[in-house]
């Protein structure tokens, strides 16, 4: 499409404007909603247990738990169900439904893709007026009649569907209660649109106005109706897609400006930390370094989001970072990189989960479901514990080697073990000087873990259920956690409670990734959609729907524009930053994808999962083609042929795929448990 | 697919509800109550299932587990179900009766003082890391901890592909073009593509070149192989039986073995016999590899070293039968691995051995191996084509040992066949056979066997475990002729086709560039050297391009009398078989080959075209047609040093047209 268009926004006559989206970040737009609503969220967070969120909700909206309304509650679940009340014929569903389906076959070529998108929801819905007025016959004979014409992308939310059979049921039903509480996003052209309102009033089509105005929001805009590809590259979330003005606000995607180190450094301690690097390669470096300075016009304000002082240790470690990145094989087509696989052998027993490898790829942590997390080190530098207080008192402090000296070379040892959770652990994160460990784990806490002492510090608690990922952000100090309960949460490692709630996906949230700036969090949901959180304050400032199925992995380029994704729906799906769209969807891979990683200059790009294969992309060459897409706001069309961009496909025996990282030279390293 | 979930209708019934009722002392539940709650406990019984899926996800399996279950009802506010955890399911057990049909988990009564006298399980092992290269800047390195390149799967889709349908030949470009498909293999191409213009597609010819190491890899491993270090050879053996990395090897190897059986037989060299027979073995042993492609010359190979009627050059004093039973062995295992209802292999093979096993003048040593080929190929083949054959088998072992004449190669061939007889057929016989054995009635079946195997059956009844006798050296057999057993090769050439059926050429190592050619030269002329060269060159050349069809009837079909001497050599330089069908009409083919059967050279290749060459290659000839050329005239030279040419008086049979 050519020229960004013009946003508008019709609601259909009925529509009560104060029903604003929840897309928008439920904790700031709480006043608008009406109570009844809120109080119905209230109890169905009490229903389901989400105690913190329910709290915290209350907190934001400024509601008093009174015991009138805890008596009155189970009336106003109902009364929110109540809109489904309908004095219809049931047997008047199917025909209308079918009416409806041929209107659209024989509607315009140009226009029938964007009607057919209201199938579904309609769908879903009648189905759900049936159940709900107890004609629970004609509600199964119309989904058995139906449920094949959907898409097949909707088949896993159909089977949760189907289960729903009964006016009782439905309001233990996750996905029953999505599809109430959040208004259906459809986005159509304006020639669409018209179309399908006048064969709503011509036909008096009655239940299908009913549902289109109640629970159905469609974001009309002008211009050329999307095709069948477009339209299916956006489809799939629990809730439609996303509305256009969900992805309109600024983002800084940008890097921020590295700090400057140089100055700082002692020859000398340089000379004894750097070994025996010649000084000459010095200046070298210096270029290298004010070429990063410059400041990026997207970065945001450096201090945006308060980060900690560097320390004098800190900005070695930096500096020793940019000198192995300036040394780095620069990847490409030709130039494919090596990779070296870590296999964990007899891990069948107690049940591999999860790998991380600290940022300067010396330390291996894995979780597992038996709530071990053993810590593996991958260079020749043992893993040492430091010394006891009272040895530590006979160290001089002010010695150079004072971190050195602190070490008990007798606790030296390949491999440590961290006991200390209660449940599998499902993600671990270590912290960039790699002097920390987070862990995440079902037991619902987070536990911070020194590498030093290799013991645990702090445990979070702040998660009522299970936290399925957890973080480090890039520059330390924040950590971000995803959690079963629906919210991504922001943490400082100093605070026991969560700095920020991100609450907005209407099912778990499966993975959370930090900005390459730390000034936002990207969040992956069973709800199949991405968001994109301001650290700041708080707001959702992208929602990126797309994926097919629940999304396990996020990971931000290196030079913070570009993101990509990738879900139970074997997909690997690109993402430019800017205007939230997608560039291009991966498929090559035959099985859930666990893992990603971008090369350190973003030229290319490995996944790997179930299917015992690691595959290598030709990103560069995908960014290069949508450069000139990005002017436009529109999304470009979405081509998903794999075969030029596929660099190299690499099966192992029978070892999935866990963990993808790419050292600071560019060799990949990747890890996962070997099953006979 | 959602939909196969969707139909299967997973809901307890209500027949469940009162079943549980039951267990729980509720007996007394009425109709409604049971509906309702069948379908509440399913509705909540899907939504559990549904968040324990979830868990499973997490913990990155595709298989739900008790404690995936035991996670939801924590999340959910419910207690946990003790005792249930289990790293594998819990299988169901069926249970009918009194129309009422009852799916149940056993739950066995278990004896503590069982369990604390019994030994300490083992302590699994402890997770340990592991680093190996999975590729190296692009190239996956072939190592044991890597992948096969080419898996047995895909070569066995790529074997019946082949078989199934006419591919085009872009898929094999494309194939090879992962390897490293030169210009010249294009041009190749090209020009088979111009060749064949019936509409019949043929697979184009595929010029694979090898890389230096497996090259060299190749070399060492042939010549270890047949070299003199058993030490060598052990490790040789063992690479080829374990090394992942031989899918592009392959068919040299087996072409080395198809060849170099051919040479060996003729020069009855027993040792190098044994060697590449177990070759063979080492090849199948490989779990990466999937031979079917090439059976067409390894079948004939192994099938000669069975049968053959001479092995080594003293019969008497070597044990060749150890050979032809390890070879029998070997084709055993070949049937069971590759027969199928469309290769019918089997019965093919089994065909061949009985068919030397019924001719009456047939070697004792070929009845030998053939006998022993049936018996390895299991008690159906034994019933059907080995009992019968004993009363006959007995009858020429009376009239041998009868005779006056008897000379010693003989005798230790009848005593070898008495130990085999008694070998296979007594156990067999024992666990067919009803208890009371009766003496006269084995007479009466077996004949002259018939007291030998009585004895040794009710010997076996006697003692549980079958004494094997070890046949140790001796003579052999009578002529000093040089045959190759008759039969066998129109059974192999057809298998060998209709495997790789309709002009899917398989990779054959004589198309190959210069490296294959010497190594394979070379290796033989050190084998099969010393040949003084004959003025009567003859080279029966049966190339393995070529459709199906017509391949079938390439195969000489050596019908009794009519072939005198069949020293046959097959095989398949594309190249160079290519080259002579283009520069010669068929017609033209046939004559020449009527015409040079008085001198006995004969060139044939299926495609129809027929041409006898003396000396020099044809102009077109790769360096790898020129050194299989030369290769195969010191192979016919070999042969016919040694083999006494009898003209006959029949044509030769030359089904080239």
């Amino acid at each position: 499409m050519a020229e960004p268009m013009e946003e508008f926004e019709q609601e259909l006559p009925g529509e009560k404007p104060a029903n604003t989206s929840t897309d928008n970040g439920e904790s700031t737009d709480q006043q608008s909603m009406d109570s009844q609503t809120l109080s119905a969220v209230l109890q169905f967070l009490r229903k389901n247990n989400l105690k913190g969120t329910e709290e915290l909700l209350r907190k934001e909206a400024n509601i008093q738990e009174n015991p009138e309304n805890a008596s009155n509650t189970d009336q106003d679940v109902s009364s929110v169900l109540s809109a489904y009340t309908s004095e219809g014929d049931p047997l008047l569903y199917e025909g209308q439904y079918r009416n409806l389906m041929s209107f659209i076959g024989s509607s315009l070529d140009a226009t029938k893709c964007e009607l057919a998108q209201i199938l579904y929801p309609v769908f879903v819905h009648m189905y759900l007026e049936l159940v709900y007025n107890d004609h629970d016959n004609q509600a199964v004979a119309f989904f058995s009649g139906f449920s094949d014409e959907q898409e097949s992308y909707h088949e896993e939310d159909l089977i949760k569907l189907s289960a729903v059979t009964k006016k009782c049921h439905m309001r233990h039903s996750e996905l029953m209660m999505n599809f109430r509480t959040s208004k259906y996003v459809i986005r159509m052209s304006r020639d669409s649109y018209s179309a399908l309102k006048r064969y709503l009033q011509d036909k008096q089509n009655n239940t299908v106005l009913n549902i289109l105005e109640e629970h159905l929001y469609i974001d009309v805009f002008d211009g050329v109706p999307r095709n069948k590809q477009q339209i299916d590259s956006k489809a799939g979330s629990i809730v439609g897609e996303a509305k256009r003005e969900a992805n309109k606000g600024k983002i800084y995607y940008g890097l921020l400006k590295e700090p400057d180190i140089n100055i700082q450094i002692d020859e000398d301690d340089e000379g004894g930390e750097g070994e025996d690097k010649p000084k000459k390669k010095k200046p070298k470096k210096d270029p290298l370094a004010s070429k990063k300075n410059k400041p990026d016009p997207n970065a945001p304000p450096q201090t945006r989001i308060p980060l900690p002082e560097l320390k004098d240790a800190d900005k070695l470690e930096r500096l020793n970072a940019q000198r192995e990145l300036s040394k780095r094989v620069h990847l490409g087509t030709d130039n494919l990189p090596s990779i070296c696989f870590y296999t964990f052998l007899n891990a069948a027993q107690s049940r591999l989960i999860s790998v991380d490898v600290s940022n300067d790829s010396g330390l291996l942590a894995a979780g597992f479901s038996d709530s071990n997390i053993k810590v593996w080190t991958l260079t020749p530098q043992k893993l040492r514990k430091v010394k006891q207080a009272g040895a530590l008192k006979e160290i001089d402090a002010e010695a150079d080697d004072v971190l050195e000296r602190i070490m008990d070379d007798s606790t030296a040892t390949d491999q440590r073990i961290l006991l200390g959770h209660s449940g599998p652990v499902y993600s671990t994160s270590f912290s960039p000087d790699r002097k920390f460990l987070l862990s995440s784990s079902e037991d619902s806490t987070i536990k911070l873990w020194s590498m030093h002492t290799y013991s645990s510090l702090v445990a979070y608690r702040g998660h009522n259920f299970p936290v399925w990922d957890v973080q480090f952000g890039p520059f330390g100090h924040y950590f971000a956690s995803a959690s079963k309960d629906r919210t991504a949460r922001l943490w400082a490692t100093e605070y026991h409670q969560p700095l920020r709630i991100f609450a907005g996906h209407l099912s778990d949230v499966e993975t959370v990734r930090f900005h390459p700036n730390s000034n936002y969090i990207a969040t992956g949901s069973s709800d199949k959609t991405i968001r994109l959180w301001d650290m700041n304050n708080g707001k959702c400032v992208r929602v990126m729907t797309g994926h097919k199925g629940p999304i396990r992995n996020i990971i931000f380029s290196p030079n913070g524009h570009y993101m990509a994704s990738t879900g139970e729906d074997k997909r690997v799906l690109l993402w430019e930053l800017r205007h939230g769209n997608l560039i291009r969807e991966l498929n090559d891979h035959t099985e859930p994808i666990y893992s990603l990683s971008f090369c350190q200059d973003g030229n290319v790009l490995a996944s790997g999962g179930l299917d015992n294969c690691v595959k290598l992309w030709d990103v560069k060459k995908i960014f290069t083609e949508t450069e000139p897409d990005e002017l436009s706001s529109t999304p470009a069309v979405v081509t998903s042929s794999a075969s030029n961009v596929l660099l190299g496909s690499y099966p192992t025996k029978t070892t999935a795929v866990y963990n993808l990282h790419f050292t600071r030279r560019n060799l990949l390293l990747a890890s996962g448990p070997f099953t006979a | 697919m959602a939909e196969k979930e969707r139909e299967v209708k997973g809901c307890l019934t209500q027949e469940s509800i009162k079943v549980i009722g039951e267990c729980v002392g509720v007996s007394s539940l009425n109709e409604e109550a049971g509906t309702l709650l069948a379908d509440d406990v399913t509705f909540r019984l899907k939504m559990m299932v549904q968040e324990a899926a979830k868990f499973m996800k997490h913990a990155k399996r595709v298989k739900l587990s008790t404690a995936d279950f035991d996670h939801t009802l924590r999340v959910q506010n419910i207690e946990s179900l003790y005792g249930f955890s289990t790293e594998e399911h819990i299988p169901f057990r069926f249970a009918s009766g009194g129309g009422r049909e009852l799916h149940f988990v056993e739950e066995k009564e278990l004896d503590l003082s069982d369990i604390i006298n019994s030994s300490m399980p083992k302590i699994p092992l402890d997770v340990s890391l592991k680093a190996h290269w999975l590729s190296i800047e692009g190239t996956q390195p072939a190592i044991p901890e890597n992948p096969p390149p080419v898996d047995t799967h895909t070569q066995k889709v790529e074997s019946q592909d082949a078989l199934r349908t006419k591919k085009p030949t872009a898929k094999a470009e494309k194939k090879s073009g992962k390897g490293d498909m030169g210009k010249t293999a294009a041009t190749l191409l090209a020009k088979a593509k111009g060749l064949t213009s019936d509409p019949v597609k043929l697979k184009g010819v595929l010029v694979h070149e090898l890389s230096v190491e497996q090259q060299l890899y190749y070399k060492e491993i042939t010549e270890a192989c047949v070299g003199s270090s058993e030490t060598k050879r052990a490790e040789a053996l063992h690479s080829l039986a374990s090394d992942p990395g031989l899918y592009q090897v392959v068919p040299r190897f087996s072409m080395f073995i198809a060849e170099g059986v051919k040479v060996n037989v003729v020069q009855n060299n027993l040792a190098i016999l044994i060697y590449l027979m177990r070759m063979v073995k080492a090849l199948m042993d490989n779990v990466t590899l999937y031979l079917e492609k090439y059976l067409h010359e390894l079948i004939p190979a192994v099938m000669t070293c069975v049968v053959s009627r001479q092995l080594s050059l003293r019969p008497d004093a070597d044990n060749h039968w150890a050979l032809r039973d390890f070879a029998a062995r070997l084709m055993a295992s070949m049937c069971r691995k590759f027969s199928t209802t469309t290769n019918n292999m089997q019965a093919r093979i089994s065909k061949t051995f009985d068919e030397s096993l019924s001719k009456d003048k047939a070697p004792l040593a070929t009845i030998y191996g053939a006998l022993v080929g049936l018996a390895e190929l299991g008690p159906e083949v034994m019933k059907t084509l080995v009992i019968p054959k004993v009363r006959m088998l007995g009858e020429r072992l009376r009239i041998m040992t009868e005779s006056l004449i008897i000379n010693n190669p003989d005798k230790i061939a009848a005593d070898h066949l008495k130990q085999l007889v008694q070998k296979h057929c007594a156990p067999y016989l024992k666990g067919v056979r009803s208890t009371p054995d009766v003496l006269h009635e084995y007479e009466e079946e077996f004949g002259y066997l018939g007291p030998f195997l009585f004895s040794h059956v009710t010997k076996l009844r006697f003692q549980p475990s079958t004494v094997t006798t070890q046949c140790s050296s001796t003579l052999t057999s009578s002529r000093p002729m040089i045959t190759i057993p008759q039969g066998r090769p129109s059974t192999i050439i057809t298998s060998g086709r209709s495997l790789s059926s309709s002009g899917f050429s398989p990779k054959t190592p004589s198309s190959l560039y210069s490296p294959t050619g010497t190594g394979l030269q070379r290796t033989f002329s050190s084998s099969g050297s010393g040949s003084t060269p004959s003025s009567q060159t003859k080279i029966v050349l049966v190339s393995a391009t070529g459709s199906g069809r017509s391949s079938a009837q390439t195969s000489p079909v050596p019908s009794g009398s009519s072939t005198p001497t069949p020293s046959v050599f097959k095989l398949n330089p594309k190249s160079f078989s290519k080259s002579l069908s283009s520069s010669l009409a068929p017609s033209l083919a046939s004559s020449l080959a009527s015409s040079l059967s008085s001198s006995q050279t004969i060139v044939m290749s299926p495609t129809g075209t027929v041409k006898a060459e003396r000396k020099s290659p044809p102009a077109t000839a790769s360096a790898g047609g020129t050194s299989s050329t030369n290769m195969l005239m010191s192979l016919a030279q070999a042969a016919t040093m040694q083999t006494p040419i009898r003209s006959s008086s029949g044509e030769d049979h030359t089904q080239g047209s």
